[in-house]
């Protein structure tokens, strides 16, 4: 990784029914996009509790995506 | 939907694999019924599979 | 399932079909496609992609989409250089799975069956009647069909809208509705009732693609008859998409436009260039239709499409053999998703005795203890899936990664981790090693989880075991040009897939028994309809209906558009009722209260009057909620206070009748009275049949009718049609009017005046018809208590709103509780009885099974935990939790059978009491650290 680029971590949390279904479609579409986020699969965004995305930013990532 | 055996009973059988057919067949085999989907094309899913969205909703069709 | 088959003869009768099916070859072994796509890669020979209506190009050998069932490629021998000239076979070798096989031959195959369900969908419309719109002269007109792979982002353009002449992004685009719809010219009388909406869909898309973008809908009537989809045509116009009342005559391109010419309502007529024309192409019967036709003996009408009557709307001519979808009539989504679930139930009651027989029952060896403190011995495999995954990521590397953590007892690569052998493999290192989780590091678990779980259960462990690591669809897929990164992702995915093994614990397989019989509330149509077809598929029922007789709305009925006699039909249903010793009838009857879930309902029934009032308590397993609606009345146009203005339904009754003078000499019509932003603001669907209905019986009493029919929009949909055109060549005169100046009624002494703007002569007419009719529409009966009572979401008009408006038309999102009839929305009677079957199938789908399974992966909450503030039971969607006192102290429960595992109520709980299988606080917590990586994971 070079020093110059921000090369940001990123933790997504992605529900099942959508997000996760839409990110295997980008791959089967073969969108290119960065490989800096790292994905936990949820059932449904409402299962994202408020202390899962402080834990995220305390154990060193930059963004947390979540997506449903 | 399993192999063949051509003797069975309580089978239908379904012509055409589009939204209809398949709803059909998803639906006989959860009453306990075996299907046949004879689907002309390689694949089943019709004319829905081709469309982007749905009305009114515009909800994904896939 | 057999695709790529055609259907060669039918033979035999009900219960007992001879079917001969031939089945072309599609050279490539089904089994052993992975569908890798490198096939296509290299296949040298283009082929036009008809999937994406000829608008791209693909090559002989391919699939259709991703996403495609069965996902195996297949050869179109029409372009294949082997298969036409005998050269090239490259694709041969390139196969890694050496799944191409030129040898496949056509093989007919003899089916044996008790029932024959047709849904062989809809044709497409000649293009020679899309010619006078210079369709195939100038690239710049398109069809509908075509305009929705455009504006697709999967599609070959990403949704990028351009002119094919000159690849110019269209500032004006014109939609041209009924194309070979209501044209007699080409013997098209009918409307293909989608045409509108699917319009108004690609109008908003292509909005929203660019705001800017100028869209004119040239239309004859906007029929947005369906549930909620008014609103949709009203967004539209909000949007500034304009809707312009005239049939366009011709399209001729001029200097690098098409100028469009039409006349307007007032007779001006009119000139207009646009960069694109969109043809709004109906739906035709199939292509096949004759051919099906012929080899099943079914009646078509007129127009080639399944023939049927009103009140067996999907039966065809032929005992055995049911229709579904567009082949019994042009129609939308949801409408064939309902027909297919109601056939499917008719084929089911036919074929009662022979239920179960074909289905094979799969047996697994048993579960092996895992308890909660045995240590974590985890296998990690790494799939190559051929070259999709290890053309890009390290797979050796990552497989060695995960070696090297904590607690993973084994670990290995598979070439294709889904392939047959490769289960073996799996199950076979289970037991050498005693894995007690397992990490399958590969494709999507969308697709692939359920394969792996029954490949656990096969080797006894319990399915739950299991975590997948998706390093293709996310990773090798979407990050082909930087192969490092993507194979550090991969390591970290799954790192954190091994921390969260480390976590998880076997979930028991739930299953709750089914109490086999079926509530039905309401006994109109719809109710009677459920409860019979229940019946023949040897359920009971307990039918309760409201008033002290059955029959609901059809008891004010007489004919149909059609012209079938709705008494005689309305006393057979009745007779059924009352001689179907699995239906118990209850009039006077109300629900008061019910508990329990899909499966378990306990209700009380309170019947009866006054002294005689009886309670009971019923159990059940399943609701259908056929509530029904009634007319309108709405406090306008004299309604109620002369004896000249009557609703359509009262306007029936007296057609019907004996009196001498029913047919009244002249008569006026006002449609949407009250309707479609008035005080009600949808469409109620029906009115505009039930006024043709009525003109047609008026002009056969009394031919000298003068007939005058003010509306907004005809809805003649379907094979409706046919009537109004009948309507029109009679002499009724039908005036459009615009919701700024609608039609007053007022009193003249003896006499009702009507004032009314005519658009056509554009002046201001009074007349005084002998009879004002009302088109009044319609409102659901109190949905209001039964929605507390069941918990069942409504719609903004109060009418019962469905699970899924596209794919579980008849479904609620209370597990167990099914709607149909006017209760879920205004609908004749044909489609009221296809939405009763439907939700009898749907309900006898828990009946049949005799349990319900409940995915493990639900809520549970922690009784100890619970401080029972009942936050949860207001957040759940589903009505899933209740709360019960436990020693008198209140707390929350779980019913698992109705939880979809979305897990609010535990992201929500403030003593951390709920906890959701397979996604626990633990375990998405050692993914989160897995992902810092601070925690200690590597093995010292």
């Amino acid at each position: 990784m070079s020093d110059q680029q921000f090369n940001p971590k990123i933790l997504g949390f992605l529900c099942n029914w959508c997000c996760y279904a839409a990110a295997d479609a980008a791959g089967i579409s073969r969108f290119q996009y960065p490989p800096s986020m790292r994905t936990v699969r949820v059932m449904c965004t409402g299962r994202i509790d408020p202390a899962f995305v402080l834990r995220g930013l305390a154990e060193g990532a930059d963004g947390i995506f979540s997506g449903g | 939907m399993g192999k063949a055996i051509h003797q069975r009973e309580g089978a239908v059988m379904i012509l055409g694999g589009g939204i209809a057919g398949i709803q059909a067949a998803l639906d006989l085999t959860e009453l306990g019924f075996y299907v046949y989907l004879v689907e002309k094309s390689p694949a089943v899913g019709g004319v829905m599979a081709q469309l982007d969205k749905t009305f009114p909703t515009n909800d994904c069709a896939l | 399932m057999l695709t790529n088959a055609d259907l060669l003869a039918l033979h035999g009768t009900p219960g007992n079909f001879t079917a001969t099916v031939n089945l072309r070859p599609r050279y490539i072994d089904a089994d052993a496609c992975t569908a890798c796509g490198l096939c296509t890669q290299y296949c040298p020979r283009h082929h036009v992609d008809p999937y994406n209506e000829g608008l791209a190009i693909t090559r002989p050998i391919h699939i259709d989409y991703a996403q495609a069932v069965p996902a195996t490629y297949y050869i179109d021998p029409s372009s294949c250089l082997f298969l036409q000239h005998g050269t090239c076979q490259i694709c041969v070798p390139v196969c890694q799975s050496h799944a191409i096989n030129f040898n496949q031959k056509a093989e007919e195959r003899t089916l044996h069956v008790g029932a024959v369900i047709l849904s062989p969908g809809f044709g497409k419309i000649d293009p020679a009647t899309l010619a006078r719109f210079s369709y195939g002269k100038h690239p710049d007109v398109v069809t509908a069909f075509e305009f929705e792979r455009m504006t697709t982002a999967s599609g070959p353009f990403q949704g990028e809208i351009k002119c094919f002449s000159d690849g110019r992004h269209p500032k004006r685009i014109a939609f041209l509705q009924c194309v070979g719809s209501r044209d007699i010219g080409c013997d098209n009388g009918y409307c293909s009732s989608v045409c509108c909406m699917y319009a108004i869909k690609e109008a908003l898309v292509t909005k929203e693609h660019d705001p800017e973008v100028d869209i004119t809908i040239y239309y004859m009537d906007i029929r947005t008859q369906g549930k909620d989809f008014d609103a949709a045509r009203d967004r539209a116009e909000a949007i500034g998409i304009k809707f312009v009342r005239a049939r366009v005559a011709d399209v001729t391109p001029w200097q690098n436009r098409l100028q469009l010419t039409y006349a307007t309502l007032d007779g001006q007529h009119k000139f207009e260039p646009f960069d694109l024309v969109v043809l709004s192409v109906g739906l035709e019967s199939p292509k096949d239709a004759r051919r099906i036709a012929d080899i099943t003996k079914v009646d078509l009408n007129r127009y080639d499409f399944c023939a049927t009557d009103s009140f067996n709307p999907l039966q065809t001519s032929q005992p055995g053999i049911v229709v579904a979808g567009a082949f019994q009539g042009p129609k939308d989504i949801p409408e064939s998703v309902t027909q297919s679930s109601a056939a499917a139930s008719l084929a089911a009651a036919a074929m009662k005795s022979a239920r179960g027989k074909g289905v094979e029952v799969i047996s697994y060896p048993d579960e092996q203890k895992v308890g909660a403190g045995e240590e974590p011995r985890i296998g990690v495999f790494v799939c190559h899936c051929g070259i999709n995954i290890s053309s890009v990521v390290d797979v050796a590397q990552v497989a060695r990664y995960a070696g090297d953590m904590e607690n993973v007892s084994y670990f290995t690569e598979n070439l294709y981790s889904c392939s047959q052998d490769a289960q073996e493999v799996i199950k076979k290192k289970i037991k050498e090693h005693n894995l007690n989780r397992v990490v399958i590091a590969a494709c999507s678990p969308r697709t692939h989880e359920p394969l792996f779980q029954e490949t656990l259960r096969d080797a006894g462990l319990n399915r739950n075991l299991f975590e997948m690591v998706n390093i293709r669809d996310q990773c090798s897929w979407v990050h082909a040009g930087e192969p490092e990164l993507a194979t550090l992702k991969s390591r970290d995915l799954v790192r954190m897939a091994v921390c969260k093994a480390r976590h998880i614990q076997p979930l028991p397989e739930q299953t709750v028994p089914v109490t086999p019989k079926a509530l039905v509330i309401g006994a109109g149509v719809a109710g009677m309809t459920a409860a019979l077809n229940l019946a023949d598929q040897g359920f009971d029922s307990v039918l309760i209906e409201k008033g002290d007789s059955i029959g609901g709305n059809l008891r004010h009925l007489h004919h149909t558009l059609a012209g079938e006699a709705v008494q005689a039909h309305l006393q057979d249903l009745v007779a059924k009722v009352g001689a179907s010793k699995h239906i118990e009838l209850v009039c006077n009857a109300e629900l008061a209260q019910t508990s329990g879930f899909i499966g378990n309902f306990s209700s009380v029934i309170v019947s009866g009057k006054g002294p005689d009032k009886v309670e009971q308590t019923v159990d059940h397993g399943v609701i259908i909620v056929a509530t029904g609606g009634r007319e309108h009345r709405p406090d306008k146009y004299l309604l109620g206070k002369s004896k000249k203005v009557l609703t359509q339904q009262e306007l029936e009754k007296q057609l019907a009748g004996k009196a001498k003078n029913r047919a009244p000499g002249s008569v006026l019509m006002i449609q949407c009275a009250g309707s479609r932003g008035d005080d009600l603001q949808y469409c109620s669907k029906v009115c505009c049949n039930h006024a043709l209905k009525n003109i047609l019986k008026i002009k056969e009493l009394n031919p000298q009718a003068q007939i005058i029919v003010l509306y907004r929009d005809m809805r003649a949909y379907g094979f409706a049609e046919d009537a109004y055109l009948q309507a029109r060549k009679m002499g009724v005169v039908f005036i459009p009017y615009e919701l700024d100046r609608k039609p007053e009624v007022t009193e003249k002494g003896a006499k009702v005046q009507v004032r009314f703007f005519d658009s056509i002569m554009q002046e201001e007419v009074v007349m005084s018809p002998d009879l004002v009719a009302l088109s009044v529409g319609i409102v659901p009966d109190d949905t209001d208590t039964l929605s507390k009572l069941l918990k069942l979401p409504v719609t903004a008009n109060s009418f019962f709103l469905e699970a899924h408006v596209k794919l579980r038309p008849v479904e609620m999102a209370v597990s167990g509780v099914y709607v149909c009839g006017l209760a879920h929305g205004p609908k004749p009677v044909d489609e009221t009885i296809v939405q009763a079957q439907a939700a009898a199938a749907k309900a006898a789908i828990p009946l049949v099974k005799g349990y319900v399974k409940v995915d493990p992966i639900v809520s549970s909450v922690e009784q100890d935990k619970c401080i029972g503030c009942g936050l949860c039971v207001s957040l759940c969607p589903y009505g899933a939790i209740v709360m019960h006192k436990v020693d008198g102290k209140r707390k929350a429960e779980t019913i698992s059978a109705s939880c979809k595992a979305c897990g609010i109520c535990a992201a929500h709980c403030p003593t951390f009491a709920i906890s959701m299988g397979g996604f626990t606080n633990e375990q998405i917590n050692s993914q989160i650290e897995a992902f810092g990586d601070r925690a200690q994971t590597v093995k010292a």
